[in-house]
């Protein structure tokens, strides 16, 4: 098997990279959001309720909640298909993450802005939704590119529940050959071709800012 | 089939055999990764034309995934007649992946050191190393304390990969358990659990630490 044709196997998988990745960021952009401007409004026994679900998320190993809820629920009686668990634990995992760094950029705002909206007769919401949000996503997007590349490469863990996303190709093509250093050259290389664009615009946006901080997976 | 909790204290005791290793792989490849991002860092550091090098293969090494990475050095390195123990390719493959992160928190914590140190230093007649060692790296240690202690707990949360590769941390003595009870659920809720409850753990221990030397914790 030429190198080339070893790359176009192992891409074949990409479906399966790209599906969880989509249904991955469809979670985790609304829980970071919510989860966040909860854990910035809210206060008493409520904080501390949304705390402890963001930590939950935030503090777990995305492979062992993977292969724990994976394993799991079918034992309590939820039964949900390798995409559905793997999107779910991967993009709440990552939500996780981001929900910190919503709280971090409402909290860095200056208090003068939604001062100002409150003092023009704007509602709380709507000080929040097109006031605070906005500027609040500006301060936020270096961190979210990275977080997406996290969760990108975090599908890779799908392999691991047997589904045939472009690590997986890679193991079973592996087994048919007996040399492993084209193929798994060609499964780093598969992922560099998706993610090194976006590690680049990440990187830009994140000096053009000035500010953001990725959470390490 | 239900979910069986007597079962599943039964038999924590033979998953907490993974324990002792999970730790010393943490720290290992904590140690390594630093090591090697400072490496990364200096060199990037060094001459305009090795910049762009080194800048590359950070952004490639943040640009793949560990497990990828992993497999990588696990199945490469023996064709070529290297046999490694599981676990030195481990810690040195969460070390490599690691160490792509904590170059940029070097960078950060050394350009956050102001510009006259390291000229008054060198006006003094200081050699390059002794500049970095005695004036650059004491002031940039407590600017990189928070964010390193967050990649410490990122470090002991990526142990579990190790598993595939078939070092015997928490997770594969899951797996053991498993394998010989046919029974996935309960070895797989329990080694959650510990995951959960060791990240907490270490989540407070860093938090106190950033507090003793007085720096504000970034998000991790």
């Amino acid at each position: 098997m030429s190198f080339l044709h070893i790359l176009s196997e192992i891409s074949s998988g990409f479906g399966i990279t790209a599906i969880v990745t989509l249904l991955g960021l469809l979670y985790a952009i609304p829980f970071a959001l919510v989860a966040g401007v909860l854990q910035h409004f809210s206060t008493g026994i409520s904080r501390w309720i949304v705390t402890a679900i963001i930590e939950f998320w935030r503090s777990s190993s995305a492979i062992v909640l993977l292969y724990a809820f994976y394993y799991s629920l079918p034992a309590f009686g939820i039964y949900l298909s390798g995409i559905a668990v793997a999107s779910l634990v991967l993009g709440l995992n990552i939500g996780g993450y981001g929900s910190q760094s919503v709280r971090a950029a409402l909290q860095a705002l200056d208090k003068g802005q939604c001062e100002a909206g409150l003092a023009l007769g704007l509602s709380r919401s709507a000080v929040l939704g097109l006031i605070e949000l906005p500027q609040a996503i500006t301060v936020m997007m270096p961190t979210f590119i990275n977080l997406a590349i996290q969760l990108i490469k975090g599908t890779s863990l799908v392999s691991l529940l047997t589904l045939t996303d472009m690590t997986f190709r890679a193991k079973e093509i592996s087994q048919l050959s007996y040399n492993p250093v084209p193929i798994y050259s060609a499964l780093l290389l598969a992922y560099l071709i998706v993610c090194y664009p976006v590690t680049v615009l990440g990187r830009r946006l994140e000096k053009s800012l000035g500010k953001g901080r990725a959470g390490g997976s | 089939m239900n979910f069986d909790f007597g079962f599943a204290l039964k038999i924590l005791p033979r998953i907490l055999e993974g324990l002792g290793n999970t730790l010393v792989v943490s720290v290992l490849s904590f140690v390594c990764a630093a090591m090697l991002g400072f490496l990364w860092e200096m060199l990037r550091r060094s001459h305009p034309f090795v910049r762009p090098i080194v800048q590359f293969v950070i952004d490639a090494i943040r640009s793949t995934p560990v497990l990828a990475q992993l497999y990588f050095a696990f199945y490469v390195l023996p064709y070529y007649g290297i046999t490694l123990p599981s676990m030195f390719v481990g810690v040195f493959g969460l070390g490599f992946y690691y160490s792509g992160y904590m170059s940029e928190v070097f960078k950060a914590g050394i350009d956050a050191v102001p510009r006259g140190q390291g000229e008054a230093a060198e006006s003094l007649g200081l050699s390059w190393l002794d500049t970095l060692v005695f004036v650059i790296a004491p002031q940039m240690l407590r600017n990189v304390a928070a964010p390193l202690g967050a990649y410490s707990v990122s470090v002991l949360k990526a142990t579990p990969y190790l598993a595939v590769i078939a070092v015997p941390e928490l997770l594969s003595s899951a797996f053991d358990v498993a394998s010989d009870t046919y029974r996935y659920a309960e070895p797989m809720f329990v080694v959650g659990i510990l995951f959960l409850g060791l990240a907490s753990v270490a989540v407070a221990l860093v938090g106190r630490l950033e507090r003793r030397l007085g720096v504000v914790a970034p998000p991790h």
